[in-house]
């Protein structure tokens, strides 16, 4: 892998420039926020689409959320509290919901906000046309909606669906102007309306970037907002910046304000350079981690899948690769997601004693010339596709922990369409990815039978092929229920059925990053780990 | 030599000479572009994987949306009609909409356009102007002089463009400051890019120039012409480089086809907006339309530089006009 290579190379060029720029010692006071200014951002990833009702990416999500608000918002610990809507009831059926929505609010188009509006977005979302690929599917059991009032909305339910508002608070499902939504898909691609702090007036340029102004009706913040009012920067501006080194030496040499998704290795260079800060924030859902093939294969049994858990130091692999930037991962879940039973992580301690006695137990006690473990004469191979090429690092070391063990794996970089080929065919031992998401209910998405890709069913999420009813049932069971306790507690007891079967090897905690200058004060993070900037100020 | 003995052509007969250059070379495009297109719709189909399903990767959509999607864009066809479909639709001049961007290929294609338009000619410009230069320079008899010149230009056709466009970022735009970093903003934001992506192709036009030139050198007419009293500068480029000329059009030519593909790089490391970004999205997303359409342009950017190669050609050399 030349690139990285390269890239550090360079890095540490661009280490010494910044380091050898004037900076504050620490992180000075900046006194109270003051407003004004723009934000020159360097972006990552950018959307194929704006449209959040359209597009299912992290990008476009970041990118829609300061110009869309949403009925609810969700606080960290998955709570739900008003935002559009002031308030809403639950039929005793938990079929039908009903908001009462918040007075006096405008689309910057000038639209005004109400039932109606709510009703065309939710319209918008499942209309086959829009060919929505996440929102439609977060409000799977949507079945109709109805303006009851202007102010009051009504949204029936085709089946019971505790994860509704949770939904409803993603910027997935966020308002936007009904004016625009009778238009064209692609235009929505471009440009959005909606009644948030920020406005954009040209909208989304492919592989450019996008502009922000304030909106200077603003009066509605959602729950945990550090202020009211409009927002305190004047605008916003967004650039797309895909490399890792380009992106942070625009940074470093002063030539944008703040950065997103900056890259480990530049995370510890930044950490030690004065005059800079790290906004971070870990992602909930489900860790960065190897998922097994629980189907067929040598890790359909549970002895090796607990063997491999324990016999491979996935904390130090992580502290070797990342050095600190990341959180080794002891759980199904991420820590940060709402539901996260920490008392289980203690099961997945390293001991390659009790590794080498489980493989022994499951009968792979023969070794071949190589000193691999063998049962029948089989080589104990394990085959890993990589879902992307940055696992490198990981893998070479999971890879050599492995041997320690006497299990081989087969490294394999894969172009997608041989990936999403074998994925839909089970043709795997081992592959790896993060999923975020903000609740527990991400369990279901990823280890629900209902879930296994297959060639009829297309791509689905649960690569580990894991098919267990007794968890399937909990899944159903903490769809039923709209009491947080009691569908936390379904949630927790699937977390647990999946750590005692070893469906999962979690590597670290996925983080989401804006490093920025000294000067960007209040850079926040949503129930999604999604940085937003209506609290943001410049100090300097 | 053929040109010297001949009678020159009366002007009537040259320029329908030209007009039946040109028609040849027209009607050969036509071929080429039909093929072009053929291949890569029948490529795209040999990648292994369903495009659907590459389509809706990492996102949950219901089995309804699924079929949707297939329907809209006739997934679910023969290949011979998809691919009877795609003809009739390309030569009505509709390149279809993209799967992914989901808005017209041409609009697509026509937003990145300018950008890469203007770091393909500001690439030509340095390419030629640097070779014209460095070749008539290093068109030196004395051996020292000719060894350390290609001794740069090995070093420049083998470095990588993407770490030569990050040293050139590191020194001129995050240290000195000279240059933007990030965007494709105005001139300023293009001499960078422009510089990374024309190193290799100067190198190689710089050397088969100055071989053409030290082959010239050795020729009578320059004996003459320095014997007339002419300086050397002089020499070199009003007699010695027409004669040097002609393969470096021909190379031209082909340069202006490859360059698309060294310009997927330079656009990621310079953060440019542009054709290559566009077309590398395309490919990992296995946008048909959006794929098809960029090779579409390319064959035609392609075809149109070579035409005009040609016929500059046949300007630069009487040998050429047959």
């Amino acid at each position: 892998m030349r690139v990285p290579a390269i890239a550090c190379v360079v890095l540490a060029l661009t280490a010494l420039v910044s380091s050898c720029a004037p900076g504050q010692a620490g992180s000075a006071d900046h006194g109270p926020p003051r407003p004004g200014g723009t934000l020159r951002l360097a972006i990552q990833k950018e959307p194929e689409c704006l449209d959040p009702h359209q597009s299912p990416t992290e990008a476009a999500g970041t990118l829609a959320r300061p110009i869309v608000d949403s009925l609810v918002s969700q606080d960290a610990t998955g709570g739900i509290h008003p935002w559009l809507a002031i308030g809403w009831t639950i039929s005793p059926d938990q079929l039908t919901y009903t908001f009462a929505l918040r007075q006096g609010v405008r689309f910057s188009d000038g639209t005004p906000f109400d039932s109606a509006a709510v009703v065309a977005n939710l319209e918008h979302v499942v209309a086959p046309a829009t060919k929505s690929l996440l929102a439609a599917n977060l409000i799977a059991a949507f079945s109709s909606a109805a303006a009851i009032d202007p102010l009051t909305v009504e949204v029936r339910l085709s089946r019971r669906a505790s994860s509704l508002l949770g939904a409803l608070a993603t910027p997935y499902l966020g308002m936007e102007s009904p004016r625009t939504l009778g238009g064209s898909a692609s235009d929505l691609c471009t440009r959005i309306v909606g009644t948030g702090p920020f406005i954009s007036d040209g909208g989304y340029a492919q592989q450019s970037g996008i502009n922000y102004r304030r909106n200077p009706d603003y009066a509605w913040p959602p729950y945990g907002a550090g202020h009211d009012g409009p927002a305190r920067l004047d605008g916003i501006t967004v650039q797309v910046a895909p490399d890792n080194a380009a992106r942070f030496g625009a940074l470093s040499s002063g030539q944008v304000d703040a950065i997103t998704a900056i890259s480990p290795v530049n995370a510890r260079v930044l950490k030690s350079t004065p005059g800079f800060v790290l906004y971070s924030k870990q992602m909930p859902g489900s860790n960065y981690s190897y998922w097994p093939n629980t189907e067929r294969g040598p890790l359909s049994d549970p002895l090796v899948r607990k063997a491999f858990r324990s016999g491979v130091d996935w904390a130090q692999i992580v502290r070797n690769v990342y050095f600190g930037v990341y959180e080794p991962a002891h759980g199904v879940l991420s820590p940060t997601t709402p539901g996260y039973d920490a008392s289980l992580e203690a099961g997945t301690a390293y001991d390659p004693a009790e590794a080498a006695r489980l493989l022994d137990q499951a009968g792979w006690t023969g070794r071949d010339a190589e000193g691999y473990r063998t049962k029948n004469g089989q080589r104990l191979t394990l085959r890993h596709m990589w879902s992307d090429a940055g696992i490198t690092d990981v893998a070479v070391q999971v890879q050599a922990a492995a041997r320690q063990l006497g299990i081989q794996t087969v490294e394999e970089n894969l172009d997608g369409g041989t990936y999403v080929d074998r994925i839909l065919k089970g043709d795997y031992e081992l592959t790896d990815t993060n999923f975020s998401a903000p609740g527990p209910e991400v369990l279901q998405v990823l280890y629900a039978s209902a879930n296994i890709p297959n060639p009829e069913r297309g791509l689905n999420n649960n690569m580990a092929r894991y098919d267990n009813p007794a968890v399937d049932a909990d899944f159903d069971q903490a769809m039923q229920t709209t009491d947080q306790a009691a569908r936390l507690a379904h949630y927790d007891d699937a977390q647990r059925q999946l750590t005692e079967d070893a469906a999962v090897f979690p590597l670290y905690t996925t983080v989401d990053t804006v490093a920025a200058r000294d000067g960007v004060q209040d850079v926040e993070f949503d129930a999604g780990a999604l940085p937003g900037f209506y609290d943001t100020w410049l100090a300097s | 030599m053929a040109g010297v003995l001949t009678v020159p052509a009366p002007r009537d007969r040259r320029a329908g000479r030209l007009a039946r250059l040109l028609g040849t070379r027209i009607a050969a495009s036509v071929v080429v572009l039909w093929a072009a297109v053929t291949a890569v719709f029948f490529l795209l189909r040999l990648m292994p994987g369903n495009t659907v399903d590459v389509l809706l990767a990492r996102s949950q959509v219901s089995p309804q949306v699924r079929a949707q999607v297939i329907a809209a864009y006739r997934l679910d066809g023969s290949v011979g009609t998809q691919y009877l479909a795609y003809l009739g639709r390309v030569l009505t001049g509709d390149l279809g909409e993209s799967y992914v961007l989901r808005e017209p290929v041409a609009t697509a294609i026509g937003q990145q356009l300018p950008d890469s338009l203007a770091l393909l000619a500001a690439t030509m410009v340095i390419t030629v102007v640097a070779s014209v230069v460095l070749a008539i320079l290093g068109a030196s008899r004395r051996p020292w002089v000719r060894s350390s010149f290609t001794a740069v230009e090995s070093l420049a056709s083998s470095v990588p463009p993407f770490w030569l466009g990050l040293l050139l970022l590191t020194v001129f735009s995050f240290t000195l400051h000279w240059f933007p970093a990030i965007g494709s903003g105005g001139l300023p934001g293009l001499v960078l890019p422009s510089i990374a992506l024309a190193a290799s192709a100067v190198a190689v036009v710089t050397r088969v120039l100055r071989e053409g030139l030290l082959h010239a050198l050795e020729e009578p007419f320059v004996v003459t012409a320095r014997a007339r009293g002419t300086g050397e500068l002089a020499v070199r480029f009003r007699h010695v480089l027409r004669h040097a000329l002609l393969p470096v059009t021909t190379i031209l030519g082909w340069m202006a086809g490859s360059l698309i593909g060294g310009a997927v790089i330079v656009e990621i490391v310079f953060s440019r907006a542009g054709i290559g970004r566009l077309t590398l999205s395309a490919v990992q997303n296995r946008d048909m339309p959006v794929v098809t359409g960029v090779v579409l342009l390319a064959a035609v950017i392609f075809v149109v530089v070579n035409i005009l190669v040609d016929v500059l050609n046949w300007i630069v050399d009487p040998r050429t006009r047959g």
